[in-house]
């Protein structure tokens, strides 16, 4: 629908657009022969920069034109009622003037933000305490002021038939695979959702195969993390609305490598991210190595040892595979109930959950001491994984590998160990294979340890890089 | 999309290693010492070699048809027919070697760790697991692989040092004195237990290499790496027990194994057995991928589907597998099996000679 001339017909049929929506306003004014009328949604412009840069010269300068006149750089011009039907929901200033068809669109949007705060999931000793904000403008800036090179290309995607929400992807030029761009573009172009979710909405939606535990994109709202990444000639993904930041292709090792990994010394570095893929083949086995033992192979336990354990189970109704469901359960509970709990509460919850049930449970000689030891240690263990995602995957594998460990004792371990092998092998990430063996030459030196950064020479695998040479000589 | 075919050398060098070891571990060198009680060492050290000249052989038979698989050449070596009968017989045999590796390690598995299970039950699971990972791509396959190298490596380690404890070296001498003759025919024995190499018959377009000789290099190390551990192994073995208890004990290493005492596990054997399975696991399914792999070419076109192949292979296999639960088929079922094996090592020979022919007749 074309602009009209007369001011009162365009307000009518923008009301209409707009659906008679009670934040639409409208203020005239005049200077000289001219009548000025300003169409605005009252919630979304800021008053003061329409105030000064935009009434405040149209009434000074008399007969020249509003393009000169007004001092906003977010300028346009149309004669389309549609399109400044749509520039009003975007915050913009849309000024007519009378006797012209002609709408001019001026950008005034209020933005209200969050400040940047410190990361709040994802906390460092040392680098940097930023973490991204709602704002998917001030997350570009920040990630802009990172890498300072024309490199850093930015695209926007429209994402969601009603939301049309604002998706930027990011990636360095040089480094980025153009067949995994390309396929993640197609990707994305092709969903078709009213609205979308950040960030897991559109994790789902771009991946074909859904079933798995384990997380294939990887979360971060570290704009030091994502610094890091695309270097790597990875993609990220930023979306309006949310301080979380998505990573793609990652592979496995992804998910226990941390910030604070590499600004520490190489050995201790090496030590915390062993440790930590320890803590992860903990939380999924402990539990049902301990089943195993004591049910199928006390054999293999030294002699002195197997007593500890008869003693501790010796009042004990329950077979120890009840035992530790029953134990992992009532710690998910637990953990569950102080996540969105309020803080002070939570610690009640810490009390009654750590002191009651954990020493209670015992002495009633329902759970053996043994039994609240290793569950209280998978626990631990299992938030020691930096990716929460991974942490939760690693909890749910428990219950699998006891009930495999309560058929066939180590044998089941064994047989469950080799599938999940199996499994993470079979997957890929945007056609790329996620997992890969720790167990060569070049990947052994960034997933079970952290080599010195001057042996790291090339880009990981998983990321397919243009150029897979990071460091050329090191020692210059 | 980024789809990755090709597997490294380094892949190639798991695969073959952990194929041709397997549950012949725990038995070595009884079958090899029968004739040359504690010379068994040399014989391990000749089967070796024999292994290594077939593995000439196979390498100089894919070099002449670089970008195929046997089973797409051996049409263009024997014609429509015969090439159709030849990817059976394979497949066949295949599918026969992983119910051999299944049905010996269920047997060892029932005899020493779960003696309550039901035999069938450990059929079952071990061949599920196995068709599971062969349903997969060549390329996810060497991953797992690559990842259960390591728990070969802990399985080493244990054995060198479980095998490091009383002993004699006095059961050595004096060397040689049951003559070349017997020494050569117990070589027959120890060169059964080298199986899997075969793999590079399938495998050969499918490595990631810059010259062709690299593929060659990595299956002599694969094979250089078997033959070391066997011959580790027969070292162990001669080092504890004298030529007289070797004729009383069947599974030498279990013994070793079980005599050993740390601190913090009792029984070292069951641990051993535990991890092993899963090597075993890689040679059942490497074998089961490469008889999907053969039945896929029997008929006139390529089935495509794989994964559904394998499965029925595998049923198959289980339902075979049922009938050793007498332990006396499986005697007899392994000497029938290491029969045949003799004559499909025959068989890569006399392609390579037929291939030769071809050329020569084609020139003139």
């Amino acid at each position: 629908m074309k602009a009209d001339q007369l001011l009162e017909k365009n307000e009518k049929s923008l009301r209409e657009l707009l659906f008679n929506s009670s934040d639409f306003k409208f203020s005239d004014f005049e200077t000289g022969n001219r009548r000025y009328r300003l169409f605005y949604l009252e919630t979304m412009i800021e008053s003061a920069t329409v105030q000064d840069h935009i009434i405040r010269p149209l009434l000074t300068n008399v007969n020249g034109s509003v393009r000169e006149a007004v001092s906003i750089l977010d300028y346009s011009e149309t004669d389309l009622l549609l399109d400044a039907s749509k520039a009003l929901v975007e915050g913009k200033t849309v000024v007519q003037i009378n006797g012209e068809a002609k709408l001019y669109l001026l950008g005034t949007e209020l933005v209200k933000e969050r400040s940047i705060n410190i990361p709040m999931n994802e906390r460092v000793l040392r680098g940097s305490h930023e973490a991204l904000n709602e704002n998917i403008n001030t997350n570009l800036n920040m990630m802009r002021k990172l890498i300072e090179t024309p490199d850093l290309v930015i695209k926007f995607f429209q994402v969601g038939r009603r939301s049309n929400t604002k998706v930027a992807i990011l990636y360095l030029n040089s480094l980025v695979n153009e067949v995994v761009l390309a396929e993640f573009e197609r990707r994305v172009a092709k969903i078709d959702i009213d609205y979308i979710e950040a960030p897991n909405f559109l994790q789902e939606l771009i991946e074909k195969k859904n079933f798995t535990l384990f997380p294939k994109i990887l979360v971060t709202e570290r704009p030091d993390r994502i610094n890091s990444y695309l270097m790597d000639g990875k993609i990220a993904i930023l979306t309006d609305g949310s301080p979380d930041c998505l990573i793609l292709p990652v592979s496995f090792w992804a998910f226990f490598q941390s910030p604070d990994d590499y600004q520490i010394g190489w050995l201790i570095g090496s030590a915390i991210r062993l440790l930590r893929i320890l803590s992860f083949i903990l939380a999924f086995s402990l539990p049902g190595i301990y089943v195993a033992l004591v049910t199928f192979d006390p054999r293999i336990v030294p002699f002195e040892i197997a007593l500890t354990l008869q003693s501790s189970m010796q009042y004990i109704a329950l077979p120890p595979v009840l035992e530790a469901i029953a134990m992992l359960l009532i710690l998910e509970i637990l953990r569950e109930a102080t996540v969105r709990l309020p803080s002070p509460i939570a610690q009640t919850i810490g009390v009654v959950g750590g002191i009651v049930i954990g020493t209670v449970v015992v002495q009633a000689n329902l759970i053996s001491n043994m039994m609240v030891i290793v569950v209280a240690l998978t626990g631990i263990a299992s938030f020691n994984i930096p990716s929460y995602e991974m942490s939760s995957a690693a909890r749910m594998l428990t219950y699998p590998f006891i009930i495999m460990a309560s058929m066939f004792g180590l044998i089941g371990l064994e047989i469950s160990f080799i599938l999940l092998l199996t499994h993470l092998s079979r997957l890929d990430t945007m056609g790329i294979p996620y997992f890969y063996s720790w167990f060569t030459a070049d990947t052994i030196k960034d997933t079970l340890f952290r080599f010195p950064i001057r042996s790291l020479k090339k880009r990981p695998f998983e990321s397919m890089a243009k150029e897979a040479t990071r460091i050329k000589d090191p020692r210059g | 999309m980024i789809h990755l075919k090709k597997i490294s050398i380094n892949q190639l060098i798991c695969l073959v290693i952990l194929t041709q070891v397997g549950v012949s571990v725990l038995s070595i060198p009884y079958a090899e010492s029968r004739r040359s009680g504690y010379d068994s060492w040399m014989s391990i050290l000749i089967g070796g070699i024999l292994a290594q000249v077939v593995i000439m052989i196979i390498y100089q038979l894919g070099k002449r048809y670089p970008d195929q698989s046997v089973q797409q050449y051996v049409f263009t070596i024997l014609g429509k027919p015969l090439g159709s009968i030849f990817n059976l017989i394979f497949a066949l045999y295949c599918a026969q070697s992983s119910v051999m590796v299944v049905i010996s390690y269920s047997d060892v598995l029932n005899r020493w760790v779960l003696f309550q299970t039901p035999f069938f039950v450990l059929i079952g699971i071990s061949l599920v697991v196995a068709a599971y990972i062969a349903s997969s791509t060549l390329r996810s396959i060497s991953t797992i692989t690559q990842s259960i190298l390591s728990m070969f490596l802990i399985c080493a380690v244990i054995i060198f040092i479980s095998g490091m404890g009383k002993g004699d070296w006095r059961n050595f001498m004096p060397i040689g004195t049951h003559g070349i003759g017997s020494i050569l025919k117990d070589s027959i024995p120890a060169f059964w237990a080298y199986a899997g190499y075969e793999l590079l018959l399938y495998v050969f377009p499918f490595v990631k290499c810059n010259k062709k000789k690299d593929i060659l290099i990595a299956m002599s190390i694969a094979n250089g790496l078997t033959t070391f551990f066997y011959l580790l192994i027969t070292i162990i073995v001669t080092y504890n027990f004298s030529e007289n208890q070797l004729n009383t004990v069947t599974e030498p290493m279990v013994y070793i194994l079980r005599k050993f005492r740390w601190p913090v596990v009792q029984s070292l054997d069951i641990l051993f057995m535990t991890l092993w399975l899963s090597i075993t696991t890689v040679t059942v399914y490497v074998y089961l991928f490469l008889s999907a792999r053969y039945f896929a070419y029997v008929g006139r076109k390529e089935i495509r589907k794989h994964p559904l192949i394998v499965w029925i292979i595998a049923i198959i296999c289980f339902a075979i597998g049922i009938w050793f639960s007498d332990r006396q088929y499986i005697f007899k079922f392994s000497d029938y099996h290491n029969k045949v094996t003799m004559v499909m090592i025959a068989v890569p020979t006399i392609l390579l000679l037929i291939s030769y022919v071809r050329e020569k007749v084609a020139r003139a």
